[in-house]
């Protein structure tokens, strides 16, 4: 019981100080539990600070940053406009400028569903359920830079250092299944986003709630099976000898807990390297429902990759997994969403490669009712210019000042927009949410006061929504 | 423009009531304000301004005429002598020219509305009598009460108690008998020695190093150990690892490219250095602050690369903001890390809950306003973070090579200008025109594509001689990252306004000046030619021994890394937010005989090591656990799980890998490609083939002691990651110890473990030769220090033969999955 007294960088008086102002479901398990959780379990499940909406969260990353204006801020303004010098001003990779030349959408705009969303024809399957997404149009964030804005996005400040939003949720909620991890993340197949690691960093809180890589694959996990030459039966043996070597050590020294949640962990481990595999093991799946998420048919060529990484989502989620990060993109350039050069080239790509598995992945999750207790966000870390970067060309720069997002699913109203942006798409102008309005809203359907989950660090109570605190985007709360 | 007082009251607001000045209003007046503008105040504004007093933002309050005319962070709302360049209505017309937010953020009001408060404020404001309300008086955080606060107080010896030989004794035995705590008795040779070798270097001891000091009977074996340890080579090694937590030690930028900071390690081999040399700890903390404006020495020079080791965005969305987000990262480190005080909090308001105003943190942040950032490019190369620290001795060789390679250049360029000229002639009038246009420059840099054959790789070869010429350092010309340059007049700094830099308060300006409580006069400054001397004057008051805080936090660092927690358990925050001392009148009693010792570091250690609370034995007390269960009166020594260098230095030590050479470059060891794919450009920065270091044909390269690894900010060893290496984007003053699976994964079936785990085989086989037995016992005392007893001896032979047994693996094999298993063990990981 000694040297969890180091726990945290913080001390017990603090943590009271804190637990007792802003966490109520941490103080109530009392002091020396207090003291001890991170040491012993930091993934333990956890009540909510009050009743929750959802339980689990996938959010769907479109790094490098999807066109709001191209795909789902239809701006008939800019119809017929093509090539137009209009004075606007923006502010991207490019820096700031007062004029620019229009770059039409290139894609036609129809309403869909009961609520008749628009949505333009690089989304054909997503738009089907456009009456389970709430749209909210009016996003604005503070960087138009890829690497403060993905901080932002992720942990909602644009220097590194803090936890993200993935780790918020398991600090808050712990995770349900403890064979797997809490928080994972999927990248792209051709690499990871800018900064990599640091955008699933648990920054200043301990390092067990970083989010863990998982791939669509037999090895999901990082060092999740003995090497070659080593068989199970080889290591259950080694694991048995060190067990009756650990209890032996343990029996003098009884009163630390930290030893005996070390001993714990091997099981834990143990059990991992069935369950991560057998989430990823489809056999199971049907012939319909591979063929729903484009892993089989016609554009298995190029939807299998993002399929197979949303249904192992689905399988996570299902399993009690608390928060899924996907990234759709990866590496620099065209290999994400990052279109500066051709519009149409990249987005068509990127959608392309998406479109069919997220819709697959709402209908999946709807019709096996976890929809319900589940909350899909969709987004990049910005929306990207209605004119052109360069004198030619269709490429659109970076766009902060106004983008779309997308959420369903947990307790969201879906079938509705929410804010808008200016004529050109430009400008979010009414009803304006921060990045950290969205991160409000996450934790609120999780059952987290956005206002009181705080960690304390550097002398001060951190919030993922900073000092100030941010509200919930009640609109498209149900 | 004014100088704050030194009373530290930043915002003293005038009380401004109704009064008889008040200009009277018309009914009219009155009933429009009634009618027209207060529901669209309430409807608007107010949620944010007024209605909840617990959701003001930015201090501004719309709820009556004066606090509208006080104004929040950006200053007064209307101004009545120019209406129309009112705050309030620049916000909600889009008209804001300060950086600030446009109003109300839910969208624009519609054009009636806006008339409608246009009218009002250039009406004057007109409000009912109710409604003119008043605004309470500033209250300054420096109270009476606030300035007795035990830690601004004077450091002060006490006498120490009767009773003990060591002081440290004499004062925890006080409370322990106060609690009725039956104290331990000692730990056992064996463990001591483990204990004493991790503490001060780090590494496991050798069998033969265990037995040298349980052999040694003489009544100070024990001291002796210490004596020999504390100037073994590697205790900078460990120590300074202890430092570098505090500096948040890093390589690398951080954020897009996370690109190399240019020779970072010659900071930390100062670090490891000044510790060998037991350095005293108020000269060390000098170096650091003001090492530039010291006489003359490399050493001091080398050791400004402090302030070079923060976050530095070579693409930053707003440069103002990025300028004090550097600044407010040595603020907070040097605040937190040499005085244990939060000031960090006060970058935006006041303090919340110990007395530093708002104003307290500009006047700390003037002392470093010389600074010239990383860099004022997007490059990492820039002569404002790399000093020259060739020795005088070495300048006149230094200078004449100087002057050769400046020939040798010029040779060059003469050669190069004709093909040049040639090829310019060829070009088009567009860049004919440039060269005239003194763009030259850019223009050549096309000739590598314009020229053709012979000439084209006769040229190349040219500029390739040439941009080594002009970037390699010359062969006695030595090189630091630190402070290069300084602005001898700093701009001024004032009070930004919600910590936000483009809100400057004008009318508050902030010379430097320490925390306003301690009532410490303002310094003497004099430039130098090359800076401001603000941070001389900084560094006289941190390395004082009038300073209460610097000597109290120093000595409570050395406690926690000897006894696991600090006298005070939040080492970088003595406030109230921070933990209570639980020994005020020993950490007092230390802190003073450290200064009055010359701040010598060693000494302070062999003092703490020689109580015989530290020489405890770790076991339980049913009783004791009962009265204190967090051993907070160290009734027992407390255990630990090794750091998570320890944990890599032990594994690569036991299993006879270690390269224990010193100092130099950084070293890289192997990182999965599993782990490299989560980089965006996977490998950069870290294989040698894509700028890093590591060569896949000289894998060995790595296996020095983790204080030479690279420290990429955006990513870590795996094995360090999991066993909860301090975070480096900011200041690390505890270690975290988790435990997750995860971490077991790695350690069971993750590369590097199998690596080391055949290595210690292999050892094992060459040591102890092929008789299972004697390979058991070797293991063990490798992996534990002590000598194992029969049985267990007897039980691992007989797992490691039913192993090979069981599962037909030869030999070799099913030694190295032994070895696996004892580099799991909690015994090999965690100490007593």
């Amino acid at each position: 019981m000694t040297s969890a007294r180091q726990f945290c960088r913080r001390t017990r008086r603090e943590f009271f100080f804190d637990a007792g102002a802003a966490f109520p479901a941490l103080a109530a398990t009392g002091m020396l539990a207090a003291d001890k959780a991170f040491a012993d379990n930091p993934m333990a499940a956890k009540k909510p600070m009050r009743p929750a909406k959802a339980k689990s969260v996938i959010f769907i990353f479109c790094y490098g940053g999807p066109s709001h204006i191209d795909t789902f801020d239809y701006k008939p303004y800019l119809v017929g406009k093509d090539n137009k010098m209009v004075p606007i001003k923006t502010f991207g990779r490019g820096g700031k400028k007062a004029e620019g030349r229009i770059v039409e959408p290139r894609w036609k705009f129809k309403q869909h569903g009961q609520s008749g969303a628009w949505v333009s024809e690089l989304f054909p399957n997503v738009a089907k359920h456009v009456d389970d997404i709430a749209f909210i149009k009016s996003m604005y964030a503070e960087s138009p830079i890829h690497g403060s804005a993905l901080l932002m996005m992720n942990s909602g400040r644009l220097i590194s250092g803090a936890p993200c939003i993935g780790s918020w949720v398991t600090y808050g909620l712990g995770s349900e299944n403890q064979n797997l991890p809490g928080f994972v993340v999927m990248l792209d197949h051709t690499g990871g986003p800018i900064s990599g690691p640091k955008n699933w960093s648990s920054g200043y809180m301990p390092a067990a709630y970083q989010g863990v890589i998982l791939r669509a694959t037999d090895r999901p996990i990082f060092d999740l099976a003995p090497p070659d030459g080593m068989t199970h039966a080889q290591q259950r043996a080694v694991l048995d000898r060190l067990k009756e070597k650990n209890e032996e050590h343990l029996r003098t020294r009884a009163d630390n807990s930290e030893l005996a949640a070390r001993i714990a962990s091997y099981e834990l481990a143990y059990k991992m390297q069935s369950h991560a595999p057998e989430a990823v093991d489809f056999t199971k799946e049907s012939k319909e429902t591979l063929e729903l998420y484009g892993m089989e048919g016609p554009t298995k060529k190029r939807t299998e990759e993002f399929g197979r990484k949303l249904l192992l989502a689905r399988r996570l989620v299902e399993r009690g997994v608390r928060f899924v990060q996907v990234y759709s993109g990866g590496a620099h350039n065209d290999e994400n969403w990052d279109a500066h050069t051709d519009i149409k080239l990249n987005h068509e790509k990127h959608c392309g490669n998406t479109d069919k598995p997220i819709a697959a992945l709402l209908t999946d999750l709807k019709r096996k009712g976890l929809l319900d207790d589940t909350i899909v966000v969709w987004g990049g870390e910005f929306g990207r210019q209605p004119t052109a970067e360069y004198a030619t060309g269709t490429g659109r720069d970076h766009n902060a000042y106004g983008f779309t997002m997308w959420m369903a699913g947990g307790g969201i109203k879906g079938g509705q927009s929410v804010g808008a942006t200016d004529e050109f798409g430009n400008n979010a102008i009414t009803d304006r949410y921060h990045v950290k309005n969205l991160h409000a809203t996450v934790l609120n359907q999780m059952g987290l006061d956005p206002n009181a989950l705080t960690f304390f660090y550097g002398g001060l109570d951190q919030k993922l929504v900073g000092v100030e605190g941010a509200e919930p985007i009640k609109q498209v709360i149900s | 423009m004014r100088a704050l007082p030194l009373s530290g009251l930043a915002a003293v607001i005038v009380v401004a009531t109704a009064t008889a000045n008040e200009p009277a209003f018309t009914k009219d007046q009155i009933a429009f304000y009634e009618r027209d503008v207060k529901p669209l105040l309430k409807q608007h504004c107010l949620r944010c301004h007024g209605a909840d007093e617990k959701k003001i933002k930015a201090e501004l309050r719309l709820t009556s005429r004066a606090t509208i005319l006080k104004g929040g962070d950006s200053g007064p709302a209307v101004n009545l002598d120019k209406p129309e360049q009112s705050l309030l209505l620049l916000a909600i017309t889009n008209k804001r020219t300060d950086g600030g937010d446009v109003m109300p953020p839910a969208g624009q009001l519609d054009d009636a509305s806006i008339a409608i408060l246009k009218r009002w404020v250039t009406d004057k404001l007109p409000v009912s009598e109710a409604d003119l309300g008043a605004v309470a008086e500033h209250k300054s955080v420096i109270t009476e009460e606030a300035k007795r606060y035990w830690a601004y107080q004077p450091v002060r010896k006490a006498a120490v108690p009767a009773g003990a030989a060591n002081p440290i004794d004499a004062f925890l035995n006080v409370k322990l008998a106060e609690k009725k705590l039956t104290v331990m008795g000692r730990a056992d040779k064996t463990t001591l020695v483990r204990r004493v070798y991790y503490d001060l270097i780090g590494l496991p001891p050798t069998p033969e190093q265990v037995d040298a000091f349980v052999k040694d009977t003489s009544p100070n074996a024990y001291g002796k150990l210490i004596d020999q340890l504390l100037v073994s080579p590697h205790y900078g090694e460990k120590w300074g690892r202890h430092w570098l937590d505090v500096v948040r030690y890093a390589e690398t930028n951080g954020y897009e490219r996370d690109g190399p900071k240019p020779l970072a390690w010659k900071y930390r081999d100062y670090v490891i250095r000044s510790f060998n040399a037991d350095k005293p700890y108020d000269r060390f903390v000098r170096e650091q602050i003001a090492g530039d404006e010291m006489p003359w020495s490399a050493e001091a020079l080398t050791a400004t690369g402090f302030y070079r080791l923060g976050l530095w965005d070579d693409e930053p969305a707003d440069s103002v903001q990025a300028l004090y987000d550097g600044y407010d990262d040595i603020v907070t480190v040097v605040a937190q890390g040499m005085l244990g005080m939060s000031l960090n909090c006060n970058r935006c308001h006041d303090h919340k809950r110990d007395p530093f105003p708002h104003s307290d943190y500009y006047r700390f942040l003037a002392f470093f306003r010389d600074i010239a950032p990383f860099s004022d490019t997007r490059s990492v190369s820039s002569a404002n973070n790399i000093v020259d620290v060739t020795p005088p001795a070495r300048k006149q060789v230094y200078e004449k090579d100087l002057e050769e390679r400046q020939k040798e250049i010029a040779s060059i360029k003469a050669r190069m200008k004709p093909i040049e000229d040639a090829a310019i002639q060829k070009m088009s009038p567009k860049d004919q025109l440039a060269v005239q246009d003194g763009k030259r420059a850019q223009v050549i840099a096309k000739l590598p594509l314009v020229l053709e054959g012979t000439t084209r790789r006769k040229y190349n070869s040219m500029s390739r001689q040439l941009r080594e010429l002009q970037t390699q350092p010359l062969p006695s010309q030595e090189l630091a990252m630190g402070l290069n340059r300084c602005l001898p007049k700093p701009p001024p700094v004032y009070v930004m306004a919600r910590g936000n830099p483009h809100a400057p308060k004008e009318e508050e300006l902030c010379p430097p000046g320490f925390p306003a409580v301690l009532g410490v006069p303002d310094p003497k400054i004099v430039a130098t030619a090359k800076s401001s001397g603000r941070r001389t004057a900084l560094a006289d008051w941190i390395a004082s021994n009038d300073n209460p805080m610097t000597a109290r936090v120093f000595v409570n660092r050395l406690w926690q890394h000897h006894f696991g927690t600090g006298l005070v358990g939040s080492p970088n925050d003595f406030g109230k937010l921070g933990d209570q001392p639980t020994h005020p009148a020993l950490l007092d009693w230390l802190a003073a005989d450290f200064m009055e010792h010359g701040w010598k570091i060693k000494r302070m250690h062999k003092l703490m090591m020689m109580s015989d609370a530290y020489q405890r034995s770790s076991t339980g007390d049913a009783a004791n656990l009962k009265v204190d269960p967090t051993n907070s009166l160290l009734w027992r020594f407390s255990m630990r799980r090794l750091g998570a260098e320890e944990v890599r230095d032990s594994m690569l030590a036991v299993s006879g890998q270690l390269d224990l050479k010193q100092f130099g470059a950084s070293v890289y060891p192997k990182i999965p490609e599993e782990v490299l794919h989560g980089q965006s450009q996977p490998g950069l920065g870290w294989l040698k083939r894509k700028g890093g270091g590591y060569d896949p044909a000289r894998p060995d390269d790595g296996n020095r002691r983790t204080i030479y690894v690279h420290v990429k900010r955006s990513l870590q060893v795996p094995i360090l990651a999991t066993h909860d290496q301090a975070d480096t984007d900011s200041s690390c003053p505890v270690r975290y110890t988790t435990t997750v699976p995860t971490q077991a994964l790695g350690l069971i079936n993750g590369e590097f473990a199998h690596d080391t785990a055949t290595a210690l085989a292999m050892r094992l086989s060459k040591d102890a030769g092929h008789d299972v037995t004697k390979q058991v016992t070797l293991a063990i005392r490798l992996t534990t220090g002590r000598e194992p007893a029969a049985e267990e001896v007897a039980s691992d032979t007989a797992f490691v033969t039913k192993l090979a047994r069981e599962h037909k693996l030869d030999a070799a094999t099913a030694l190295q999955r032994y070895c696996l298993m004892l580099l799991n063990a909690n015994e090999f990981v965690y100490l007593d």
